[in-house]
């Protein structure tokens, strides 16, 4: 067993260190005093921490606006998406109805359809609609894009909960809404919040719609706003850049692996079956 | 069954289908309608003009560049991540010291937006002060700094090479979900009759992951496909359109230079293709929930 282990950690060295690097570039570029930023040659190290690079980033950057538009789009689109999503996979998993082999196709098709390749037509869609340059036309259709995989998720978790349960309820005298509300959600409760933040991290980190509807910097999204900082600027300030980045994604990385298991489990139970 | 009970699950699904039939339907309409008419530069449609928007596309030089680029960009990300993929999930899929540790550094990639990863990427590598360089000095591979991403060809390959990166954690999720479901006394048995790792390999162990190599390939062929933002975050498909893909191509002729008519065209034929693989993937699927029954 250690043998085994010491080799295998040694096959997956390589990779694990190309993994952490950006982490390590952001760490340190993000920590680094300004004047050392452009040190030729280059080279890893630095003088202090300075921690002030952190509040100057977030007035410089509007990081907060960035942070509570990116909030608004996540939590409301992932409400949204669950809200539509529990109903339509619990019907999947407990019913049979007419339709629902040519439902589950169409699901697995819209899972397909990536934004890009209809974002014009969104667009379009969105300026027809005076939605263009609201954060609610992000909430439209982060929604729509991550149901498909919430209902799928959702439906294979579904799947495992023993219907008996539920008809032991209703045997026992209990209505159809009551033991679904007893009965029922207790137990399906941990799969919709599994469910639910790995739609709000998909929502969290989408970047080519939000770069289309939004028009204004008070609007963007934080992807967008990192965007900003770097693109089509002649003076970059990467280590406000770094510092913004960094709180931006540890939070979220942090989230995810704790979580990451059950996108494992969710897999193996029959999302790709 | 009476007709109360078929109605309640359709009133179930009904709200969920028609955002989805909003949101992603009626653009698909949209840019079917607009790919045949002229478009002025501020969306109005203008008369229609037969399939001139798709002969602009077909006699476009930048097009066919990018046509090639997807290609290379699609078969060299998606095959150089199920070849790291499958030795990786089967690493993780044993017992080992530290294996808890290895899958969560390994899925870290996954969690990160692609956009904040291309930027720091795109900082890491810059030419004059980008730590990449300083790690391959400080270990004496170069001995001056390389402007990574300043010639096309160079810049591509190391945008595939990250493709690949951000692109392990989904598969090797796909791979280890299959793993787990793999019979262990089939390798019991094998091993019992002699049979060394590399047989139980071949014989055993990819014959039953096919299935799951199989909607690995396509959806990592889709979703890689329709990427942007590591090339568009990167380079902007340049320098002189040397990076670019349909889809960074697409983007700025429909929201750079205004050619709307002739973006509308390139979405619909990438809907197209889009299209005959999301209908393998279904084939696929459809498939495997046939064979599941049928063992049931």
């Amino acid at each position: 067993m250690l043998k085994k282990s010491i080799l295998f950690w040694l096959i997956l060295s390589p990779l694990v260190v190309v993994i952490l690097f950006p982490f390590g570039v952001m760490f340190v570029s993000a920590f680094r005093p300004r004047e050392e930023l452009f040190t030729y040659p280059p080279t890893w190290t630095f003088s202090e921490f300075r921690w002030a690079n952190f509040a100057e980033m977030w007035v410089k950057t509007n990081f907060g606006q960035a942070l509570l538009n990116s909030l608004y789009v996540s939590v409301l689109s992932t409400l949204l998406a669950m809200i539509l999503s529990i109903p339509a996979a619990y019907a999947l998993s407990r019913y049979r109805f007419p339709g629902k082999r040519a439902y589950r196709t169409f699901l697995l098709m819209t899972q397909m359809m990536s934004p890009i390749v209809l974002v014009l037509g969104l667009f379009r869609m969105m300026v027809a609609l005076g939605l263009v340059n609201t954060l609610n036309s992000l909430v439209l259709t982060y929604a729509a894009f991550n149901m498909a995989f919430t209902i799928w998720m959702l439906q294979s978790y579904f799947s495992t909960i023993p219907r008996d349960l539920e008809e032991a309820a209703w045997i026992d005298g209990a209505g159809h809404l009551t033991s679904l509300l007893k009965v029922f959600l207790p137990l399906a409760v941990p799969a919709m919040a599994v469910t639910a933040i790995f739609g709000f991290i998909n929502s969290w980190n989408e970047f080519v719609l939000a770069l289309t509807m939004i028009r204004s910097s008070d609007g963007f999204t934080l992807p967008v706003q990192i965007y900003s900082q770097v693109a089509g600027r002649y003076q970059i300030e990467w280590h406000h850049v770094m510092a913004a980045t960094m709180l931006a994604t540890l939070p979220v990385a942090i989230v995810f692996s704790w979580l990451q298991r059950f996108l494992i489990r969710g897999m193996a139970l029959g999302a790709v079956k | 069954m009476t007709s109360s009970t078929s109605l309640k699950p359709l009133a179930m699904i009904l709200p969920g289908l028609a955002l989805a039939i909003l949101i992603i339907g009626y653009p698909i309409y949209d840019l079917g309608y607009a790919s045949l008419h002229e478009v002025s530069r501020f969306g109005q449609l203008r008369d229609f003009n037969g399939f001139n928007n798709f002969r602009d596309v077909f006699e476009d030089p930048l097009f066919y560049g990018s046509l090639i680029r997807t290609l290379i960009w699609t078969f060299a990300v998606v095959g150089g991540t199920l070849a790291l993929s499958l030795p990786i999930a089967m690493m993780l899929n044993e017992e080992f010291y530290g294996r808890g540790l290895a899958r969560v550094i390994i899925m870290l990639p996954w969690s990160i937006s692609l956009t904040m990863t291309a930027v720091v990427w795109r900082w890491a590598l810059n030419g004059r002060a980008g730590l990449f360089n300083a790690t391959l000095m400080d270990l004496g591979i170069l001995k001056e700094p390389i402007e990574w991403l300043g010639e096309a060809n160079q810049a591509f390959t190391v945008e595939i090479l990250i493709g690949i990166l951000v692109s392990i954690p989904f598969t090797t999720t796909i791979f280890l979900g299959g793993l787990s479901a793999l019979p262990q006394d089939t390798y019991e048995a094998a091993a019992v009759d002699g049979a060394t790792r590399w047989k139980q390999f071949r014989h055993i162990t990819l014959p039953l992951m096919k299935p799951f190599i199989n909607i690995a390939v396509v959806l990592n062929v889709i979703y890689v496909f329709n990427s942007l933002p590591i090339i568009w975050v990167m380079t902007e498909g340049g320098p002189a359109n040397g990076t670019d893909i349909l889809v960074t191509y697409l983007y700025k002729l429909a929201f750079r230079f205004g050619q709307l008519g002739k973006a509308s065209a390139i979405s619909l034929i990438m809907f197209g293709v889009l299209l005959i693989f999301t209908i393998i993937y279904v084939l696929l699927v459809m498939r495997g929930e046939a064979g599941a029954e049928a063992e049931e």
